[in-house]
């Protein structure tokens, strides 16, 4: 009875798993028909050596650390304000979502539309009030900083309805008794909510860190790497690698390095939620 | 000679067969009579071909007339229109697994001519066959440096595309602009700042700055540009670079003509390279500063926006600028010299036949290369209501229709800049980036550099000796 399912399983996650890896021992070409030249550990070499790979992986990560941190913290504030409203909560969180629904290619086109320094509503606005007179997608900084807040606007709300579910769980009980022996709203947020909220954080996290090593449609329509490559985020340099230069066997080999750094990433926090659990 | 006589019976009896049959028909279908007979015409009747092409003017204009081509070949044509980059990855796709997804192809000369030639069909082989259309007024017709930067790889006998877009970079202008500064500017700057053939890139440097000093209320910069980190800034900075007498190879014009496997050692740390990277660097300093974010349409709305004066930008865009508010207020040039010429950058494409194709499938696809790539379907563009290119064929231009539509008023705006286009096209104008199949590597490295010097991260020396070693990487000199 296992076999069909063992075998539409390989079909589907085996062979192109092992196919990928073979391929990035080999010069893959496309003409005449697809040909896999063997070259033994040259685009592995290259992946460890390339400069460029070198500066993607390190404008990845304070994309990663940025925006993943801001949607954290962002979204946990939103859920705690919510959660406090006594009133009207169902139309806020309706609201709240909004963002979350928008495709990030439209996010992308909205971004640079508001941005476009001739006639962008939002560099209108940093232009009068003389908090940014450039070119807010144009350069160094600016531009990064820019595609970080879109990717927050949009994910954040995803997290704090993750951290909203989990905040129903708290213990009332034990709220109550923090309140009748005099605690404050601070330390009832560090000792007993946040606490309580920990492992449903962790799954938030979780869930962003491994769609943000992944991000690729906001930058690509917005900036496309630049200006100066301060954007090329590693998808976009494997996009270009793959289906710019159709460097397949390369890419193959640049995409592994990407799958091994979200088992990593993956592994990391499980490893962090199991640990938790096994001590409450 | 004797086939040559029966072929033209054939094509007389045809002739009389299709207008009978149609009923004198309308003067596109009696200008197809002329070509082949109907016999010809229909040799592959029912048979359906897909064209995969970039949505591009042209093609949306040959998309809302396809009736009149199924009618005259019984042949039925599936467009699919995307993004060059799209297009692109499809076509290496379909090549690469050995089949024909796509029988007719947008053959772009540096992303698809370059690399995949080899599969595509040499188009000699219909054009020598007796049975077949003949290209009306032969293959001569099309704009000489058109046909080889399109159509040819490597040699000048193979042809794998005919030419079928023409996009190349000229001067557009504030005309009323212009000219009502047009004495106050002579004072001051000492020269007449009119577009002339004879206006250097100096001047277009001391326009931009007059206009960005906030001499014109109207505008607030005095030049735009294409220079986000894309294909635009290497299209906008070759305009400089080969108006510099730069190139980014040995024999430049050569390579852009009929490409190379092997283009050399990169040139781009020669001394005119160096000085029109000075000098592009310099420009875009007086530039307006969103320039660093645009590509083509970006640059091109915020000059319908009234943002700046001036800008090198891809003359298709007049169509839909002479719809704007600017009707009648903009200016066509060639782009200024530089101390070796003026350049103006050619992005034009051609459309060829996948030789994977069943030689049946093969045959319709000639008989729509034929028809999509004639005189009267290229007229039938210009006066296209969804769209149309501008012609690839010198007899378009030679129409006394189109000759008149040239000045306004017109209902073929995009023929306000034939003049200046035809300019644009002699071999001594037309800007040419290397057809090789390396190129998109090579481009990612020209506009990734450029956008590190525009940063102010690397100087232009920096720059082009950074291009150079990555380029001659690549292209393994």
């Amino acid at each position: 009875m296992m076999s069909p399912a063992l075998f539409l399983l390989a079909l589907i996650t085996l062979v192109p798993f092992f196919s990928i890896i073979w391929m990035s021992f080999n010069n893959v070409s496309l003409m005449g028909g697809l040909t896999l030249e063997f070259s033994g550990l040259d685009n592995w070499r290259r992946v460890f050596t390339d400069p460029d790979i070198r500066a993607s992986w390190l404008i990845s990560l304070v994309y990663f650390l940025a925006t993943v941190g801001l949607e954290m913290l962002i979204g946990t504030v939103m859920a705690l304000l919510v959660y406090s409203l006594r009133r009207g909560s169902n139309i806020i969180i309706s609201l709240l979502l909004i963002p979350m629904f928008i495709a990030p290619v439209i996010v992308g086109l909205l971004g640079r539309f508001m941005l476009d320094p001739s006639h962008g509503l939002y560099a209108w606005i940093l232009n009068e009030t003389g908090l940014f007179d450039g070119n807010i997608l144009g350069s160094v900084g600016s531009a990064m900083t820019a595609v970080i807040l879109m990717d927050v606007w949009e994910w954040t709300p995803l997290v704090a309805l993750i951290v909203l579910a989990g905040l129903t769980s708290v213990p009332e009980d034990t709220l109550e008794a923090a309140e009748m022996d005099g605690a404050n709203y601070r330390q009832k947020l560090l000792y007993i909510i946040l606490p309580s909220i920990s492992n449903i954080l962790l799954v938030a996290l979780l869930i962003r860190a491994m769609d943000a090593i992944r991000f690729f449609a906001i930058i690509f329509i917005t900036t496309n790497g630049g200006p100066a490559d301060s954007t090329k985020i590693i998808p976009i340099r494997l996009y270009d690698i793959a289906f710019r230069f159709f460097d397949l066997g390369y890419a193959a080999a640049v995409g592994i390095t990407m799958l091994v750094f979200s088992i990593l990433v993956a592994n990391a926090f499980t490893k962090l939620l199991k640990r938790r659990e096994s001590a409450s | 000679m004797t086939q040559f006589k029966r072929r033209d019976i054939l094509k007389g009896m045809g002739g009389l067969a299709g207008l009978s049959l149609m009923g004198a028909g309308t003067l596109r279908t009696a200008l197809a009579q002329g070509m082949a007979s109907e016999e010809a015409w229909k040799q592959a009747s029912g048979t359906t071909i897909q064209f995969i092409s970039e949505n591009t003017p042209p093609t949306t204009a040959i998309a809302a007339n396809l009736d009149a081509f199924k009618a005259l070949t019984g042949i039925t044509v599936n467009i699919t229109e995307m993004q060059l980059g799209a297009l692109v990855q499809k076509v290496a796709l379909d090549f690469g697994a050995g089949r024909s997804a796509y029988d007719v192809i947008y053959a772009d000369p540096y992303q698809v001519l370059a690399p995949y030639h080899r599969g595509l069909v040499d188009l000699n082989t219909f054009i020598k066959d007796g049975q077949q259309p003949v290209v009306p007024k032969g293959i001569e017709d099309f704009i000489p440096s058109q046909l080889a930067a399109a159509g040819r790889f490597e040699n000048a006998d193979a042809l794998y595309a005919l030419p079928y877009d023409c996009p190349t970079m000229i001067w557009i202008y504030r005309r009323d602009l212009f000219e009502k500064y047009r004495d106050k500017m002579r004072q001051e700057l000492g020269f007449d700042p009119m577009p002339t053939d004879d206006t250097t890139w100096e001047q277009y440097y001391q326009i931009a700055a007059w206009f960005s000093n906030g001499n014109a209320s109207e505008v607030k910069y005095g030049t735009g540009h294409q220079a986000q980190q894309y294909d635009s800034l290497m299209c906008d900075f070759s305009n400089v670079l080969f108006a510099y007498g730069g190139s980014y190879f040995a024999n430049g014009q050569q390579i852009g003509l009929y490409g190379t496997d092997s283009p050399g050692a990169c040139q781009l740390t020669s001394d005119a390279s160096l000085e029109a990277a000075r000098f592009y660097q310099k420009l875009l300093k007086v530039a307006h500063p969103g320039s660093t974010s645009w590509d083509w349409t970006g640059v091109a709305n915020a000059f319908q926006n009234g943002e700046f004066a001036m800008m090198p930008e891809w003359h298709e865009f007049a169509g839909s600028l002479e719809s704007s508010d600017l009707k009648g207020k903009i200016g066509y040039a060639p782009l200024p010299k530089g101390p070796a010429r003026s350049a103006n950058l050619w992005g034009g494409t051609g459309i060829g036949i996948n030789a994977n194709a069943s030689p049946e499938k093969q045959k319709a696809a000639w008989l729509f290369l034929v028809w999509a790539t004639s005189p009267q379907t290229q007229l039938m563009g210009l006066k296209s209501q969804v769209g149309g290119g501008t012609p690839t064929r010198q007899s378009v231009y030679a129409m006394p229709e189109v000759k008149a539509a040239s000045k306004p008023p017109t209902d073929m705006p995009n023929m306000l800049t034939a003049d200046t286009m035809l300019i644009a096209w002699r071999d001594d104008h037309i800007g040419l980036r290397p057809k090789i199949p390396q190129w998109n590597e090579v481009d990612t490295v020209i506009f990734t550099e450029l956008s590190k010097m525009l940063a102010g991260q690397m100087s232009p020396e920096e720059t082009m000796q950074s291009a150079k070693q990555r380029i001659d990487r690549i292209v393994g000199a």
